[in-house]
């Protein structure tokens, strides 16, 4: 088992196209590590970096403390399970398990013990003598990760490897994946483009964009205190709402947000550190599930909304709704699941201060204030 | 209700079905006279005595043209001189074709000027392509012993004796056919996923490893269709013989197809050379029925 470490990593294409742009992280050992983005922002290339796939432009790799940027990836001692999982189509189960052994000199008897252990910690014993063309899509998820698990390296590298299973089978692997790592203990970087995968199952996520990592921290704390609009609009679902407005008042009591004609007033805690920014243009974030239908004692305020449409997923009602009334910005509302309006309906929902953000209206960067525990 | 919405529907079919025939008439018809007419009438002729000197089917002769066919050493010389030929020219052209395409399919620039410099000889003639290297190989006048004769080796009679022949035949051959394998292959090839050579990559395996246990057996399939498709072209070789050696010298690159002309046309033996091309058809046949059921087999 080792930590990766990554030390001003860049990757150039050809000279001029930058996949990814100088970042820097530390894996601890046995973490289990999420790298979340949208398609293109270079997380996979950063992954492939780290297995040993593409070269590193400039930077420095550490897996162990030691330094592996020419390393050959067999070498790495790493296990990669691929978004299509490169099974080798024309060998069994058992050859797929037992290949990179096989390579390696590991003898036989080994071998078979090996593949036997893993193949009954995976629920995949019956499948060992079929190719991959007779599996289903989650059997196959099975036979790579087991085809990494069996070689017990000291890290491993997941590329999307959920991304082509139907929801149901996604939300089984995902425990198990879980539960794997509770098990093995290895340390895990796990590639998504799924912020519920990123938020389950990473003890830390790093969200990238455009190839720089945007922001590094536990799921739950980047939810409470994105970095700016981009990780505050691209976690959870429906995410933060975000509207253009204004940020007002003396440094004193009457220090409010104007979020289209909604006046939001900043709480005590937020005030010293938002005050500076009195006058400027910001972008207000309210999180659809910090609206309520009744005040919350001492730290809600009402809000004038009217009813665009009302969404029924079941366990929760999502109500799109203008803020302030009629012609005013869009938002969407997390409502208990007996809510009911009509498009058009003028409502009054109670907006849960304490849970405010504010960015920067020209960068998106969050303003400074006391971190949300 | 049901029973009758499905008589309809088989109705319909029928219906559907007899126009299908109806359209595919014309072009099945001039097929037949094109093509099934003439094997039909070589296997009538076949069993008959016909001769240019006597064309007529006044004498039945049942299986006696086979029969002569397969006790004649000089057919069964041919054939097994074509055997040896194709396997040759298969195997050879093969060897080089994956070569060839294996460092294709590395090359990532110019790739559309290699593939129109390939398909050249394949876009010529077969009779141009014996014509210009009988030029080229002229024992005296051509370009080859002149240019072997540069660093001092003296001229070849390329065409002329009988041990060298029959493999100046196969090497022009494979000058005009390996661009075909080369195309094929390198479809194949570039048709592979790259995902399982980098699970191969990150399991340790090298190059040739990689090659064995990756390339070959996915290429398996592709590998094997190349092969029975130009086996079958190979067997029915014919014009590059006529134009360069006209089987010689003496019956050195005398294969079946040449030496099955040479009876029909100059000892004017139409019968017998029936018998012999129904037994080359029944050969060709064959491997085609094996490489249709195999590529079938594959879906």
């Amino acid at each position: 088992m080792a930590g990766i470490e990554l030390k001003n990593i860049s990757k150039v294409y050809g000279g001029s196209v930058v996949a990814v742009d100088d970042i820097s992280l530390e894996i601890k050992d046995g973490e289990f590590m999420i790298f979340l983005g949208p398609s293109g922002c270079g997380k996979s290339t950063t992954l492939r970096m780290i297995g040993g796939l593409e070269s590193i432009s400039k930077g420095d790799l550490l897996i162990g403390g030691k330094r592996m940027n020419d390393v050959d990836p067999a070498d790495r001692d790493i296990a990669i399970v691929f978004q299509n999982y490169a099974l080798y189509p024309h060998m069994t189960v058992a050859g797929n398990l037992g290949f990179g052994l096989k390579l390696r000199g590991v003898d036989r008897g080994e071998i078979e013990r090996r593949i036997k252990a893993i193949s009954s910690m995976m629920g995949i014993e019956a499948l060992l003598e079929r190719k991959p063309a007779q599996l289903s899509g989650g059997q196959r998820q099975r036979v790579a990760l087991g085809r990494a698990l069996v070689r017990e390296p000291q890290a491993f590298l997941l590329d999307e490897p959920l991304s082509n299973l139907d929801a149901k089978l996604r939300a089984a692997m995902r425990t198990e994946l879980i539960k794997l790592h509770h098990k093995v203990g290895t340390t895990i970087i796990h590639v998504t483009h799924d912020q519920i995968e990123a938020m389950t199952m990473g003890q830390r996520i790093c969200i990238m964009k455009d190839g720089h990592i945007i922001q590094v921290g536990a799921p739950l704390d980047v939810y409470r205190n994105p970095a700016n609009t981009f990780v505050a609009g691209f976690l959870a679902s429906p995410p933060m709402n975000l509207v253009t407005g204004r940020l007002e008042g003396n440094g004193g009591g009457d220090l409010h947000a104007l979020a289209g004609a909604a006046r939001l007033p900043i709480p005590e805690a937020f005030r010293a550190g938002y005050a500076g920014h009195s006058g400027a243009a910001v972008t207000v974030g309210l999180r659809p599930e910090d609206f309520h239908l009744a005040p919350l004692a001492g730290r809600s305020v009402p809000v004038a909304v009217r009813t665009v449409a009302v969404e029924l997923l079941g366990p929760e009602v999502i109500l799109v709704a203008e803020l302030g009334g009629a012609g005013g910005p869009e938002i969407q509302a997390r409502m208990p699941r007996d809510f009911l309006a009509r498009p058009g309906a003028e409502l009054t929902l109670h907006y849960d201060l304490t849970q405010i953000h504010l960015f920067d209206g020209q960068s998106g960067t969050a303003l400074a204030r006391p971190q949300i525990a | 209700m049901m029973v009758r919405m499905g008589q309809a529907s088989n109705a319909a079919d029928r219906r559907d079905r007899r126009f299908g025939y109806a359209l595919a008439a014309p072009s099945l018809t001039v097929l037949f006279l094109i093509i099934l007419f003439p094997v039909l009438s070589a296997l009538f002729t076949s069993l008959h005595e016909y001769t240019l000197i006597a064309p007529n089917f006044d004498t039945f002769t049942g299986l006696a043209n086979f029969k002569a066919a397969l006790g004649d050493a000089e057919f069964r010389h041919s054939a097994w001189l074509t055997l040896r030929f194709v396997i040759g020219v298969v195997l050879l052209e093969f060897v080089i074709g994956f070569g060839v395409a294996l460092m294709l399919n590395k090359v990532e620039r110019f790739k559309p000027v290699y593939y129109a410099i390939l398909l050249c000889p394949l876009l010529m003639n077969p009779v141009i392509v014996g014509l210009i290297w009988r030029m080229f190989l002229h024992p005296n006048l051509g370009i080859v012993n002149y240019l072997l004769g540069t660093i001092g080796i003296s001229p070849v009679n390329w065409l002329g004796d009988t041990k060298i022949a029959i493999w100046t035949v196969i090497l022009v051959d494979i000058w005009h056919q390996v661009s075909f394998m080369i195309v094929l292959l390198l479809a194949g090839l570039s048709s592979l996923p790259k995902e399982p050579y980098e699970a191969a990559r990150v399991d340790g395996a090298n190059a040739f490893q990689c090659f064995v246990h990756i390339t070959l057996p996915m290429m398996r399939t592709v590998i094997i269709v190349t092969l029975l498709i130009r086996f079958i072209f190979a067997v029915k070789t014919y014009d590059l013989i006529y134009i360069m050696t006209r089987g010689g010298p003496g019956v050195a690159t005398d294969l079946v197809s040449y030496f099955i002309y040479r009876t029909a046309f100059v000892s004017l033996n139409i019968g017998e050379a029936s018998a012999m091309s129904i037994l080359l058809l029944t050969a060709i046949l064959a491997l085609t029925a094996y490489l249709y059921r195999y590529m079938r087999s594959l879906n």
